[in-house]
């Protein structure tokens, strides 16, 4: 099932997603995306109902990150969002860092 | 195929209970995480570490691969048995879960055969699962868009829905003003459904490709520039290979190292766009000749310049 033609994709941050989307994107039901945007762990600046939640690329891989270290570790869910803010952190020093 | 020995990925022995297993796992999961290893080998390793894991904690493909693994050695050559799966039945639709798309083709072959209702012709319908990988671009990549090539491995129900793992090569339009960590969402181009149901999705993490000359913040692009001492003392124009062609750059007289000169527009594009900082580095010229220790000899002498008094260097 080899292709020739190009594909072009959407950039999410151009249109980002709503929280079954993103659910499916992380493999997860969609309560588990709504509890953790309600505990305040993820999707910090979503506003509104539900339904009007967006999420962009940033959020993506976060989402991402917290299924995984829940997963891989039996983390809670707190101690997920911790660790995720840590790396996301060591990932904007290291920015910094680079070829400055 | 190669023969893939599942407990040696995780270190553990063939006689390995359930609890030693997570706990090997969780080990290796902590040494290989992408985010956080410093081992060159991380992102494979852990792949194999994942795959291994999720054969060897399901008690049904345990059991259905040990059978099948006595008496042989990782990397050999290998063939499913023709009458493989018969006697076994793998619970769940997508039992793999979230990263199974990397799995290896031996992994897919044992325990890719689907479930009785994933038939074409059965009354089960499930959209395929999203896909997720990571393309890298080259910064100027993005100021004017770009296809990159990508192979994938990738699963897919024969007639007898069976799933056979095969690699797959997409072309890809990078947009241009995509920025890191973006993700590039590919309709369709995910995991196949099951009873007609659509496929997935793909999403395409953009990363750039590791380039000393520049670093990138958000669309900014920040760009170390070498100035001589005369250019950087008495102003100059110069030219500047940037990502988006060479430009010519005014350096202003009195320059000193660190100086940034920010040239509007010319970051990654975008609405807005970015801005490109050219950051002057000042490079001394080397005292290797009887005349170049002359001419620092008589700035030594003759220009009252303390670079440590109050307001120097």
């Amino acid at each position: 099932m080899a292709q020739d033609r190009v594909l072009t994709g959407i950039v999410v941050d151009e249109e980002t997603l709503t929280v079954d989307e993103l659910a499916q994107a992380c493999a997860v039901e969609r309560r588990w995306v709504r509890a953790r945007v309600e505990a305040g762990l993820l999707g910090t600046t979503v506003v509104g109902q539900v339904q009007e939640w967006r999420f962009a690329s940033a959020e993506l891989a976060r989402a991402r990150r917290l299924v995984a270290l829940e997963r891989d570790f039996d983390a809670n869910e707190e101690l997920a969002a911790l660790v995720a803010d840590l790396i996301e952190e060591v990932e904007r020093l290291r920015a910094q860092l680079r070829g400055a | 195929m190669e023969y893939r020995d599942y407990y040696r990925d995780l270190g553990v022995e063939r006689i390995a209970s359930a609890d030693e297993i997570r706990k090997a796992y969780r080990r290796l999961a902590r040494k290989y995480h992408p985010d956080v290893s410093k081992e060159p080998d991380a992102e494979q390793r852990m792949r194999e570490v994942n795959e291994a894991y999720a054969a060897l904690s399901d008690p049904e493909k345990r059991a259905a691969y040990d059978q099948i693994g006595q008496a042989r050695h990782a990397g050999e050559e290998f063939q499913p048995p023709p009458d493989w799966g018969a006697g076994f039945e793998f619970s769940g639709g997508e039992p793999q879960g979230m990263g199974a798309e990397e799995f290896s083709e031996f992994f897919s072959s044992l325990f890719g055969r689907a479930p009785r209702g994933a038939r074409p012709a059965g009354g089960h319908r499930m959209r395929g699962s999203d896909h997720h990988a990571r393309v890298m671009v080259d910064l100027a990549d993005v100021y004017q868009g770009a296809t990159r090539s990508i192979s994938l491995r990738g699963a897919r129900l024969d007639d007898d829905g069976r799933v056979v793992s095969e690699e797959r090569v997409l072309e890809v339009a990078i947009p241009k003003g995509v920025t890191e960590g973006q993700h590039i969402r590919l309709t369709g181009q995910g995991g196949a459904g099951i009873g007609g149901a659509g496929a997935g999705d793909l999403y395409l993490e953009v990363r750039f490709s590791p380039d000393s000359r520049y670093r990138v913040e958000g669309r900014d692009v920040y760009q170390s520039v070498p100035v001589s001492p005369w250019e950087a003392a008495l102003g100059a124009e110069i030219d500047v290979a940037t990502p988006s062609g060479t430009v010519q750059v005014r350096v202003p007289a009195g320059s000193q190292t660190g100086r940034k000169l920010r040239l509007k527009g010319r970051g990654i594009p975008g609405n807005p766009a970015g801005a490109l900082y050219l950051e002057l580095r000042i490079v001394l010229p080397p005292a290797n000749t009887e005349k170049a220790r002359k001419l620092y000899e008589t700035m030594a002498r003759e220009m009252a310049f303390d670079p440590r008094a109050a307001g120097g260097g």
